[in-house]
C-alpha cells in the first residue's frame, strides 16, 4: 500500500472513531463498564484525599470536588482524621494547604486535619500517606479520588500496606449525551488505560 | 438530542455547500475527500508522535535531570490543534507549487 493509501486509511479510521465516540453512547457504555458506580463507603481510621492540581493558589475543579467529598465524608463521621494531599505550584501555597484551609472554613477542626504536600505522583502519595498514618496505627483508610483514577490509586495504596475503602468522586457523568462530554470521557478513559499500562510495565502495579 | 442536533446542523450546511458547488464533478469531490482523509491521517500520526515524544522527554527529565516532570503535560487539547497544524503544513509542502499567473 502506498503512503497516501495508508494515510487515507488512518484518516478514515480516525473519522470513524471520532464519530463513534462523539455521536454514539460508546464512551458512556465503556465508562459504565470499566468504572461501575461504587456503593456507600464504610467507616475507616482516616480519609485520604488525593491531589489533582492547583495553579497559583487556585484549586482545579477536580481538586475542589475531591476536597469537598473528603469534607462531606468527615462530616458524616466516616473517619476521625482528614488527610489532604497535593503539592505546591508556582511558588504559592500547596494544594494540601489550600484544601486544609477550605476544610477549616467548612467546620472541620484543625486537630482533625493533616496536610501533606510531598506527593508528586499517586505512588508518592501512597508512600507519604503511609509515613503519616502507619505510626498512628491507621491502616484502614477511605480513599478519595476520581472514579477513573480509583482502581490504580487503590492498588498503589494497598501495595504500601493500607486496607483501602474506596470513595470515588464522579468528576464526569457517564450518562451525559453531549458529544463534547463523550469525547472528554473517551480522553479520560484512554489516559487512565495508558497510565495503568505504564504502571504495569514499570512494575508499580 | 445534542448529538442529533449537531448532526442535523452539519447535514444542512453540507447540503447547502453541495448545492453551491453542484457544478463541480463527482470525481473532484472524491479527490477532495481523499485529500482530507490524508490530512486527518497525518494529523493522527503527528498526534501520536507528539504524545510519544512528550512521554519520552518527561521520563528523560526524571531519569537524567533528576527533576519531576508530569507525564500528564502531553494531556492537553492544544496538542491536538498543533498536530492538525503540523499535518496541514506537511500536506501543503507535498503539493506541487501552483504555476505562476501571466
Amino acid at each position: 500500500m502506498s503512503a497516501r493509501g495508508a494515510l487515507r486509511g488512518i484518516g478514515g479510521a480516525t473519522v470513524a472513531l471520532f464519530a463513534a465516540l462523539a455521536f454514539t453512547p460508546l464512551s458512556n457504555r465503556l465508562h459504565g463498564v470499566l468504572f461501575p458506580p461504587a456503593g456507600p463507603p464504610g467507616p475507616a481510621a482516616a480519609i485520604v484525599v488525593l491531589g489533582s492540581g492547583i495553579d497559583h493558589g487556585v484549586l482545579s475543579d477536580s481538586s475542589l470536588r475531591r476536597a469537598l467529598a473528603g469534607v462531606v465524608l468527615f462530616r458524616q463521621r466516616s473517619a476521625p482524621l482528614l488527610v489532604m494531599l497535593g503539592p505546591a505550584s508556582g511558588g504559592q501555597l500547596s494544594e494540601a494547604a489550600v484544601r486544609v484551609r477550605l476544610a477549616q472554613d467548612l467546620g472541620v477542626p484543625t486537630t482533625a486535619l493533616v496536610a501533606d504536600p510531598r506527593g508528586l505522583t499517586t505512588r508518592d502519595e501512597a508512600r507519604v500517606s503511609w509515613e503519616d498514618l502507619a505510626p498512628r496505627g491507621m491502616r484502614r483508610i477511605l480513599l478519595v479520588t476520581a472514579s477513573e483514577h480509583m482502581p490504580r490509586a487503590a492498588a498503589l495504596f494497598r501495595r504500601v500496606g493500607f486496607e483501602v475503602v474506596e470513595a470515588p468522586v464522579e468528576e464526569l457523568s457517564s450518562h451525559d449525551g453531549r458529544p463534547q462530554v463523550r469525547l472528554e470521557l473517551a480522553r479520560v478513559l484512554l489516559r487512565e488505560l495508558l497510565a495503568r499500562a505504564y504502571h504495569r510495565a514499570a512494575g508499580y502495579l | 438530542m445534542d448529538a442529533t442536533f449537531i448532526l442535523v446542523v452539519v447535514g444542512l450546511s453540507s447540503l447547502a455547500a453541495a448545492l453551491v458547488a453542484r457544478g463541480h464533478s463527482r470525481r473532484r469531490l472524491r479527490s477532495a475527500v481523499g485529500k482530507t482523509l490524508e490530512t486527518i491521517g497525518l494529523a493522527a500520526v503527528f498526534l501520536f508522535l507528539n504524545i510519544g515524544v512528550g512521554f519520552c522527554l518527561a521520563l528523560l527529565a526524571r531519569v537524567v535531570g533528576g527533576r519531576f516532570v508530569s507525564l500528564y503535560h502531553s494531556d492537553d487539547v492544544t496538542i491536538l490543534a498543533v498536530s492538525v497544524l503540523q499535518a496541514l503544513v506537511f500536506q501543503w509542502s507535498r503539493e506541487p507549487e501552483a504555476s505562476a499567473g501571466p
